[in-house]
């Protein structure tokens, strides 16, 4: 966890102080400037004759300057100005362009890395990043009687949370709206899509199974909650290590360490099952969409401004799990689906590739 | 229970009685908030995120006009500690610990500068093995630094504790459930003034100020530490700012 907290802070400070330095006054490191401050100058020059607000734009273009000097800032503060105030012209006129004013095309996903075993103290735990959204799972087992209508299942419990730190717009005493949607969400996938065969969460039939507690974390909350999330439960039960456990006399289940197992003779009961067998691993993908245009993987400010999302999940067998369009302003043809089908295909790939990268990165520590 | 081994004289965890848990922390971890950093001592890992200033959200709980309003809150995540059973915020022991940064916090800023503004500071623990408050204070003040908020001193804080006739310097989690005394100091570092100091369990007059001179050291090598990593952050930041 180290290592990818040092990469976030990295990746992180780069993206964001870029931004702020102390005093408040914005700042971009000249390499950057050239790419993103004269492409969002030229954009501005595009358009800026149509709209009233063409006075105040015209005299930016006049600025467009190197990096770094005073007039520089001064065109920076006009575009983040009419960023804040027009956000919706704003994108509109990178939309034109096919790109967004992260510099990424419109189909693009951003950087995603995933991290397993952060968490010493949980039996399975992962790390997702996408972007500067960061979210931390752990997976803690526990000992239950099964139910009678299932004595041989074990179950899954899932908690999703988004703790104050993840966000400005969380407050002690408002949570966030959107954390029991998500939390729900999860649920229903990881129940629908097969993944965990609750089946091998038993220990003694009718007597003893797992419960798999799953905590989702939030702690950066910049769009795309929900794919990080799912990525990040489905990454932690990748990593899930199921404890050795042994039975005494009065048919107490405990766990056993793996130093003991050696020095003790106690007889255990999972021996061979220690790792859990996915089947069908879901992988999500959440679009925006805005007239025409279809933007993978929004950050929190597009996601504000465009208002609609579309959230498809499918599974490594190619079936679609999951599809979630909570109503919003723009309306989805069927060519439009079609179009988010194949872009979660082929991010499905992506992932799928990052997820076995991570895994065998594990493996070889 | 041997906490300290009488023949090589270590503890359970290999440290010598004086020395502290080794120490990690990184700036900027969260984008989102205005300033944020993760600390951690040893196992204990803390992330503090500090939003503001910014415009007071309740207004009835605005005391004073001509201050800044300091809030604080303390959450521990489900598998922080060895047991899942716990209420991550609301139970008595997340509010204490609340109240007591809080307060820590609100004497080293400098409140009057930012008056009818807020400044939110959120704590949360991702992995507990004692010592959690120490390491919530230290990170509120990276935190803090980052955000850019004037502020009267860095403050730091450690724990110490007295088991088998030793004074322990920063005590994990089985140390600190022995039942032996815990002292945890805070102090301003350069004025070298405590503005938190918290004790449970006996213990002698003489030997409450062995065990607190040696928090003390503690605070000051942490705020060394923290010194280091704040100059490497500006050093970082010049280098962006490219002058």
């Amino acid at each position: 966890m180290g290592l990818l907290i040092s990469k976030l802070a990295h990746y992180n400070q780069a993206q964001k102080k870029q931004n702020k330095t102390k005093n408040g006054t914005p700042k971009v490191p000249s390499s950057q400037l050239s790419t993103l401050n004269s492409f969002s100058h030229s954009l501005l020059k595009f358009t800026a004759r149509r709209t009233p607000t063409s006075y105040q734009m015209e005299t930016t273009q006049t600025t467009e300057g190197g990096g770094g000097g005073a007039t520089g800032i001064a065109a920076q503060m006009e575009v983040e100005a009419f960023r804040r105030l027009f956000p919706l012209p704003f994108y509109k006129r990178h939309l034109l362009e096919s790109v967004r004013p992260d510099a990424r095309a419109l189909d693009y996903a951003r950087d995603t890395t995933i991290s397993l075993g952060p968490v010493a103290s949980a039996d399975g735990s992962a790390l997702v990043k996408i972007g500067e959204t960061a979210m931390l799972a752990a997976i803690k087992l526990e000992v239950m009687t099964p139910s009678k209508e299932r004595p041989d299942e074990g179950s899954i419990v899932v908690e999703f949370y988004m703790p104050p730190i993840c966000s400005p717009m969380v407050r002690p005493g408002r949570p966030a709206e959107v954390a029991p949607v998500i939390s729900k969400q999860l649920l229903d996938v990881i129940r629908s899509s097969g993944m965990v065969n609750l089946k091998e969460l038993c220990l003694i039939s009718g007597k003893a199974s797992w419960i798999a507690y799953l905590d989702i974390y939030c702690l950066n909350a910049d769009g795309s909650l929900f794919d990080a999330a799912l990525l990040s439960a489905v990454a932690a039960f990748t990593h899930l290590q199921i404890p050795l456990v042994s039975v005494t006399e009065e048919g107490r289940v405990f766990t056993v360490s793996s130093e003991q197992e050696e020095k003790t003779k106690f007889e255990l009961v999972n021996k061979e099952k220690r790792k859990l067998s996915l089947s069908s691993i879901p992988f999500p993908l959440t679009c925006v969409i805005h007239e025409d245009y279809i933007l993978v993987d929004p950050t929190a400010e597009e996601e504000t401004v465009m208002e609609t999302s579309i959230t498809l999940v499918l599974d490594t067998l190619g079936n679609l799990v999951s599809i979630y369009k909570p109503g919003g302003v723009g309306l989805a043809s069927t060519e439009i689906m079609k179009e988010c089908i194949t872009r979660t295909k082929r991010r499905m790939q992506e992932l799928k590739t990052i997820l076995e990268e991570s895994v065998s990165v594990m493996e070889v520590d | 229970m041997e906490y300290v081994n009488p023949l090589t004289g270590l503890r359970i965890d290999g440290r010598r009685p004086t020395e502290m848990r080794h120490l990690k922390a990184q700036i900027g971890v969260v984008s989102k908030a205005d300033g944020s950093a993760l600390f951690e001592m040893g196992n204990t890992r803390v992330i503090a995120a500090v939003y503001g200033p910014r415009e007071v959200q309740n207004r009835g709980q605005q005391m004073n006009n001509n201050e800044a309003l300091v809030r604080c809150e303390y959450s521990m995540a489900n598998f922080s500690t060895g047991d899942r059973a716990r209420k991550p915020k609301g139970d008595r022991r997340s509010t204490e610990i609340s109240l007591v940064i809080r307060q820590t916090m609100e004497a080293c800023i400098l409140t009057k500068l930012m008056p009818r503004s807020q400044i939110d500071i959120f704590v949360q623990v991702l992995q507990a093995d004692g010592g959690t408050r120490s390491a919530c204070i230290n990170a509120a003040t990276l935190a803090l630094a980052d955000a850019g908020i004037p502020m009267r001193d860095i403050v730091t804080s450690c724990s110490a504790g007295y088991l088998c006739t030793m004074p322990l310097l920063d005590l994990n989690y089985a140390e600190d459930s022995a039942g032996g005394p815990d002292v945890t100091v805070g102090i301003l570092a350069k004025m070298d003034k405590v503005t938190l100091l918290q004790m449970d369990a006996k213990l002698p007059l003489d030997t409450f100020e062995t065990v607190m001179q040696l928090a003390i050291e503690g605070c000051k090598a942490i705020a060394q530490y923290i010194r280091e990593i704040m100059l490497q952050n500006t050093k970082q930041l010049e280098c962006r700012r490219g002058s």
